[in-house]
This record gives C-alpha cells, sequence and structure tokens, in this order.
C-alpha cells in the first residue's frame, strides 16, 4: 500500500513541479500600481521615459495592438522600413513635429492613419490623464528618437483645459460626405461598400434607423448598442455633439436617414 | 482636546485600512483561504449535481449500481461540508481583520444577502443530512423519488448560495456605474449590485466548471481506491466509478471555453481596458501556461479512454488509429501553446527580427489556434465514440449507412474548422473573430448529430463481449490522477487571472487597493501561490477520502457481528 501512495504522490509532485516550473520560466511580468505623476514642474525625460513605459505596457493597454503587425503599427520595432517610432514620428504630417504627431495620435487616433490599418484605436484621453498621456508620448519618442517633452508641455495643456472654453468653432463644411470624412467617422462605418466594420454601415441605415434613432446614436452613442457590435460598445466618442453644428448635425442625419 | 481626539481617530481609521498576516501578508493569507475554500465549495456543488443525475439513473434503469455511485459520493459530502464551511469561516475573519476597510464597504452594501447566504447554508446542510442519512430509509417505491427530491433541492440551495457569492465576488470586477466608496449611487439597489455585468457569466462558467471539478475529484478518489482494492470485485467497481467521473468531467469540460469565452466577452463589453489587460497585457502569458495546463488535460483523458478500450472486447480494431489521433494532437497542442500577443523587450524583437517569430509566429494567431483547440474537440470526442462502440454490433438496417453519415460529419465539420481557420488569415481581425464562432458551431453540431445518430444506431445492438471493469492497467489510473491534480491547478490559475485583471483595484475603479500589497504578481509568484494551494487542498481531500474509509469499516465491522447472529436464524426458517 505504501508503494501505492508513495507512487501517487510522485504524480502529484511530478506534475504540480511540471506546471509550476513552466509559470516561472515565462516573462515574469507584474502589474506595477502606477504612480501618480506629478509632472508639473522641474521633469525630466529620466521621470517621464519609465513612467510612460510602465503605461505602454500596462494601464494604457497599447501591446494589445501596437506590436503585433496586424492590428496597428509595429511601435519598438520597425514598421514598413521607417525604423521605430521615435525614428519616423516627425516625419508623418509635415508641418507636424513627432511630438505634436505623437499627442494627437493618442487623442485624436483618427486624425491620421497610417496606411494599410484602419481607425480602430480609441481616444487615449477617455482612459489616460494628459500627463499620463504625455509620459506616454516621450517614452514613444524614446524608442530611436530624442525627448523633447517638457514641463511645459504639460502645464499648457494643464492650462488650456483651465481655462474658460473657446467659442466653438465647428468648421465650414456642409456637405455630408466631408462632414463624415472629417469628423472620422468613415473610420469605423462603412460607406458604398466599403470601409471598416467597426460600426454598422452606413449604407442603408434610413431602412433600419428612423432619423431620431440616428440622431441619438450620433449625440450619445452608448445609450444602446448595435445588435452584432457589442464588442466594440463604448468605443464611439459621445463628443460629436460639441464637435458639430447644429446644422451640420442635421445634414448628417438627414444625408444617412436617406440611405435605404 | 476634541480637535486631538479627531486626529487620533483619523489616525486608527487610516492604520486599520489593512492588517498584516506575519510571513506571507495580508493578500496571500486572503489569497490561500479564498481559494482553498472555493476549491471546496466547488466540490460540495459539483459532487451533488453528480450524485442527483446518477442516483436518477439508477431510479429509472433499475440498476443499484448507480445507486450505490451516488450514495458513495454524498458521504464524502458530508466530510467536504465541514472543510468548505470552516474555511469559509476563517476567509470571513481574515477578510474583516486583514482589510476591515474594504470588507466594511461590502457589508454595508451586501449585508441583507449575507443574512440571506447565511441562513441558506443551514438549510442546504439539514437537507444534505436528511439526503445522506435517510438513504436507506427512503430507499424504495415513492420514499425513493422523494428521497431523490432532497438532492435536486440540495442542488437548489447549493446553486442560490453560489450564485450570491458570485454576486459579491463579480460586484468586485464590475460595479454598477457611478458606484463609490461611500456605496451605490441613487436608485441602484442590493439587486443591482449583485446582478451586475459579470455575475450571469460567471454563474454559468461556474456551474459548468463545478460538475467538471466534481468528476474529476470522484474519479481521483475511483482511481485511488482501484489501486488499493483488494478484490476483484472492488476493483471493477472502482474502474466503473472512475470512468463515470472521468466521463462526466470530460464531457462537461468541452463546453466550458464556449462559457469561458461568453464571459471574457462581456468583461470587453464592460470595460475594455479590463478586457486588454486580460488578453492583451501584461496576462497574456497566462493564456499560454493554460493551453499547456489544457493540452495536459486532452492527452489525459484521450490516453485513458484508449487504454480502457484494452478491456473491451472489439476495441482492437480501432486502436491502429490511436497514434494518428495522437499526433494530432500533440501538433493542435503545440500550435495553441505558440504564444502570439507578448510582451518582449526590444532586444527580444530585434533578435526575433520582429514582433513575431518569423516561422512559428503565424501559429500563434487565434485562427491558428481556434483550429488547433476545436480539432482537439473533435479529436477527443472520436476517441470517447471508438470507446462507445467498441464492442458493439449495431443490427439497425441502416447501420453501415449510419456510420458512413458519422464519419461524413466527422470529415465536413473537421474541414470548416480547418477551412475557416486558414480563410481567417486573410480577413480583417474583426471578421476573423467573428468566424471563430461558425468553427464552434461546426463542431458542435458535429458531436450533437453524431450523437444523436450513434444513440439510434446502439439500440438493441449485439454485443462482442462485456467490457471487462476492473481489468485495467494500473497506469491509467495515474492519467485520472493527473488528470484531478491539472483540472485544480487550472482552477487556481484562472481565478487568479478573473481577480488579477482588477490589478490595483479591490473593487474595480472605485476602491483602490493602497496598502504595500497592491502590486498584481507576476505569474511565477501566482504559481507557488497556487501550487501551495492545490497541495493543501488535495491533502486536505486525501484526509476527508481515509474519513470515508474509516467510516466504511466501521460500519462494516459494526454489520459484520450482526449479519454472524442473524444467519443462523434464516436457516432455520
Amino acid at each position: 500500500m505504501w508503494k501505492t501512495n508513495l507512487k501517487v504522490l510522485f504524480v502529484g509532485v511530478v506534475v504540480l513541479g511540471f506546471y509550476t516550473t513552466v509559470a516561472r520560466m515565462i516573462p515574469q511580468l507584474e502589474s506595477a500600481v502606477p504612480e501618480v505623476l506629478d509632472l508639473s514642474a522641474g521633469v525630466t525625460p529620466e521621470i517621464l521615459v519609465p513612467a510612460g513605459e510602465g503605461l505602454f505596457i500596462g494601464a494604457g493597454g497599447c501591446t494589445a495592438c501596437h506590436g503585433l503587425g496586424s492590428r496597428a503599427p509595429n511601435l519598438r520595432t520597425d514598421h514598413a522600413g521607417e525604423g521605430t517610432i521615435g525614428e519616423r514620428c516627425g516625419n508623418r504630417q509635415p508641418g507636424m513635429d513627432c511630438k505634436e504627431y505623437l499627442y494627437e495620435s493618442l487623442s485624436q487616433p483618427n486624425a491620421y492613419l497610417v496606411d494599410g490599418f484602419t481607425g480602430i484605436m480609441p481616444d487615449a484621453t477617455r482612459q489616460l490623464s494628459d500627463e499620463q498621456i504625455w509620459a506616454i508620448v516621450a517614452y514613444l519618442q524614446d524608442q530611436g528618437g530624442e525627448v523633447t517633452v517638457t514641463a511645459s508641455d504639460i502645464q499648457s495643456v494643464n492650462s488650456t483645459a483651465a481655462a474658460p472654453a473657446a467659442p466653438a468653432s465647428f468648421g465650414t463644411a456642409s456637405d455630408p460626405m466631408e462632414l463624415l470624412t472629417q469628423n472620422a467617422c468613415l473610420g469605423c462605418h462603412a460607406i458604398n461598400g466599403s470601409g471598416p466594420p467597426i460600426g454598422p454601415s452606413f449604407d442603408g441605415m434610413g431602412s433600419r434607423l428612423t432619423g431620431e434613432q440616428i440622431r441619438r446614436g450620433i449625440l450619445d452613442p452608448n445609450a444602446e448598442v448595435a445588435e452584432g457590435f457589442d464588442q466594440f460598445a463604448g468605443m464611439m466618442p459621445a463628443t460629436f455633439g460639441q464637435q458639430m453644428s447644429a446644422q451640420q448635425l442635421e445634414t448628417v442625419v438627414q444625408f444617412l436617414a436617406g440611405r435605404r | 482636546m476634541i480637535d486631538a481626539l479627531g486626529l487620533l481617530q483619523g489616525a486608527a481609521d487610516a492604520a486599520r485600512q489593512y492588517g498584516d498576516f506575519p510571513g506571507i501578508g495580508g493578500r496571500g493569507a486572503v489569497w490561500i483561504t479564498a481559494q482553498i475554500h472555493l476549491m471546496f465549495a466547488a466540490f460540495v456543488l459539483g459532487v451533488p449535481m453528480f450524485a442527483v443525475i446518477t442516483e436518477l439513473i439508477g431510479i429509472v434503469g433499475k440498476d443499484s449500481r448507480y445507486d450505490k455511485l451516488s450514495k458513495e459520493f454524498t458521504r464524502l459530502l458530508v466530510f467536504a461540508y465541514s472543510a468548505t464551511a470552516l474555511w469559509g469561516v476563517v476567509l470571513l475573519f481574515f477578510l474583516s481583520t486583514l482589510y476591515p476597510a474594504f470588507w466594511g464597504h461590502m457589508a454595508e452594501i451586501f449585508h441583507l444577502s449575507m443574512w440571506i447566504y447565511a441562513g441558506l447554508f443551514f438549510i442546504e446542510s439539514f437537507t444534505l443530512y436528511l439526503y445522506y442519512y435517510g438513504w436507506d430509509r427512503w430507499n424504495l417505491g415513492r420514499a425513493k423519488w422523494g428521497h431523490w427530491g432532497l438532492g435536486l433541492l440540495l442542488n437548489v440551495w447549493g446553486t442560490i448560495v453560489m450564485f450570491i457569492a458570485n454576486g459579491w465576488l463579480t460586484y468586485m470586477m464590475s460595479p454598477p456605474e457611478g458606484t463609490t466608496v461611500q456605496g451605490l449611487p441613487e436608485g441602484v439597489g442590493l439587486w443591482n449590485a449583485l446582478a451586475n455585468a459579470t455575475w450571469m457569466p460567471i454563474n454559468i462558467h461556474r456551474l459548468i466548471a463545478n460538475a467538471v471539478f466534481g468528476g474529476a475529484i470522484v474519479a481521483a478518489y475511483a482511481a485511488y481506491r482501484f489501486l488499493a482494492a483488494k478484490t476483484d470485485e472492488e476493483r471493477a467497481h472502482y474502474d466503473w466509478m472512475g470512468y463515470v467521473g472521468t466521463f462526466i468531467a470530460i464531457s462537461t469540460f468541452i463546453v466550458l471555453p464556449f462559457a469561458g469565452y461568453y464571459l471574457g466577452r462581456e468583461i470587453y463589453e464592460y470595460n475594455q481596458q479590463m478586457g486588454i489587460t486580460m488578453m492583451g497585457g501584461f496576462m497574456s502569458w497566462l493564456w499560454i501556461v493554460q493551453a499547456i495546463l489544457i493540452g495536459v488535460l486532452f492527452l489525459s483523458a484521450n490516453y485513458y479512454l484508449w487504454t480502457g478500450m484494452g478491456r473491451i472486447p472489439g476495441a482492437d480494431r480501432f486502436m491502429p488509429y490511436t497514434k494518428w489521433m495522437l499526433l494530432i494532437l500533440v501538433i493542435c497542442w503545440i500550435v495553441w501553446g505558440t504564444p502570439n500577443t507578448m510582451i518582449a523587450s526590444r532586444d527580444e524583437f530585434a533578435a526575433m527580427g520582429g514582433s513575431r517569430h518569423p516561422f512559428l509566429g503565424v501559429l500563434g494567431l487565434m485562427s491558428g489556434k481556434n483550429t488547433a483547440v476545436n480539432i482537439m474537440i473533435l479529436t477527443t470526442f472520436l476517441s470517447f465514440l471508438m470507446y462507445r462502440r467498441a464492442n458493439k454490433i449495431p443490427t439497425v438496417p441502416w447501420a453501415k449507412t449510419g456510420t458512413l453519415v458519422q464519419g461524413a460529419m466527422f470529415g465536413l465539420s473537421s474541414a470548416a474548422v480547418l477551412i475557416i481557420g486558414v480563410w481567417g488569415y486573410f480577413v480583417p481581425t474583426i471578421v476573423r473573430i467573428n468566424m471563430s464562432v461558425y468553427q464552434v458551431f461546426a463542431v458542435l453540431a458535429c458531436i450533437i448529430g453524431v450523437t444523436v445518430i450513434d444513440l439510434m444506431l446502439v439500440r438493441g445492438a449485439d454485443s462482442r463481449g462485456e467490457i471487462r471493469w476492473g481489468a485495467m492497467p494500473e497506469r491509467s489510473q495515474y492519467a485520472i490522477f493527473v488528470l484531478a491534480i491539472t483540472f485544480t491547478w487550472l482552477m487556481g490559475l484562472m481565478g487568479f487571472a478573473r481577480s488579477g485583471i482588477r490589478q490595483h483595484w479591490h473593487v474595480w475603479e472605485v476602491i483602490r487597493d493602497t496598502s504595500d500589497q497592491a502590486v498584481t504578481p507576476a505569474l511565477g509568484y501566482a504559481a507557488n501561490m497556487i501550487t501551495a494551494c492545490v497541495v493543501v487542498f488535495l491533502g486536505l481531500v486525501a484526509f476527508i477520502f481515509w474519513l470515508g474509509g474509516l467510516a466504511e469499516r466501521s460500519s462494516k465491522s459494526i454489520g459484520a457481528p450482526l449479519m454472524r447472529q442473524t444467519q443462523p436464524v434464516a436457516r432455520t426458517e
């Protein structure tokens, strides 16, 4: 009987030892508690970059898409022969330096889309503070480039945010297609049979929804999730009411309601 | 003076946010206690499901073996119940002394459900005692059905108890919108806090997982008794019991991934960030470990079935296929274990020449992994079918056609899984994700279709010979131990995943963990904790089994003299 007991014990030790060893052999990553960033004065790249790295691989959730090649461009390795993100960020948009480009990429991810990718990235300002976003910008600059983020960048954003809101400028666009493009709607919604299926297609929308439903969907997109798009719930910004004038909004609503 | 008292009170309040536990800290103490309590709870919820089903089979089929089996499980429950309650009480003390502020928040919101929980625990315990101790008294006719009804009630109480506790833990993951440290927002009540976004997915997942776990532990018990058996009769009984336990564990396990998919989807829907942390963030490597464990489960289950076919007359005609099935399982296992969404340093990326391995990286995509796991499920189902058909000669006139249709179903299903899998490499991510659902449908349709045909096909079939229960090589029983240990470890791992995705929040984005143990540890540390929990749990289960054996021997030794006394009387009659 003791022989049987020892054999059973041996099997137990081997199995448990195997699983424990495997789990200890793979990369050991902790999820550190994000430090409260105080970047208001005297901030240096030495402080910003590690903070940004922690956010990049942690709370920011950036690695879920960046680094895989198929969902989003690689950032820490070469992409399309253009080098790492720190090397290429200054050449992306004419007249926009690296820092501005990266900040825009995080706060308005659909403003500029890299060739071959669709606009699936959520607006980082919805989950990260401005300090955290600047820390990520600094970290990304550090991937092959020079860190130019300074305390004044952070302070200027904070002071802008604290200042009384300027009168809204909605632009002069009145053509519905122009409005859809300008507001990055086509980054997620297909039209004329093409485009990414992140949100419901605009084709035939008028036969599925009333004008009132379309208007509500634009102003309060998270109130109801379109059938079959559950996995993207919460992705559509709820800011179009502030981005468009009432007239522009009605133009878009009538345009979509007319697509039967 | 009043100000000073206020300051002292403030300091005392701050100091009592967290308590300390020697050696492993408060988190370690709560982790181990909660995990072991959960393992026992899963056992005492899973085994009654098992017991009530086997008792029903015994009543309907008039087969006393099933009744005996059911009673044997229930005897283990009586001891396991005490262990569950004891660990639950320790957990309660640890939570209230080591995390008093957090516990205060939970009690404030959930106190009514806690009282109901305690009341139900009493009712459940007494139902269990009635069910077990009334077994022999209510063993015939209507009384037997009444007894079975008690078993059913036991399951109902247990399920409600589990649902309440699930409400508490899922609240920590997905509290209602607007919840603050002070409590629930205006207009949101206890029911909303309990029935939160991840409540039902966890309920379903745990119900299935409990059946899996109960089956695996019962099979391990049978395996040990098989190895320790002194007579052929005993060996035959425990061989059969081990088979029934393993069958239930594996057949319910096959549907578990679908419940997991539902849970994952709800997590994403509640908070995308939490979902990303789970699948693509610092926990991404956890899924590789999970793949390794599930691969071991599939291999062990198939090995057990193939070995078991040695005791079935006529099974030798299927044996040549097993080596190819093994090859398929191993290849699929390797594909499933290929990392994809991983975090690596810049140097590691540079060494690989990109974010993926140049040759193997392609296997790490979900298309490859989904295909692999579906093929593994189909292969395991084929093993079950071979096992089931081994000693049967169908007599229905359409037997050949039926078998051909079954073969075609396997072929079509496998082809659909492979084609969709390969196609997935050429379409955008969102299309690929939706396509995986069709792979699942193809597999489920095959399993259901083939099973229905098989049930009709073997009705009234001739036998090539009875299964030689007990004529099982000893090594097969060790496969059952591997299954039980792996299921237990997997439970600990998934517990870490579910709890760990909250990261530094006691209650997601409501109560922050400000203790010095707020860091969510790496897998190596978690593995140590999980192994410690499994060792303690299995050690205690072994002790309970030993106690069960003692009770059995005591009842036999009390019964023996009585039988000796009554025998002469019987003769004179």
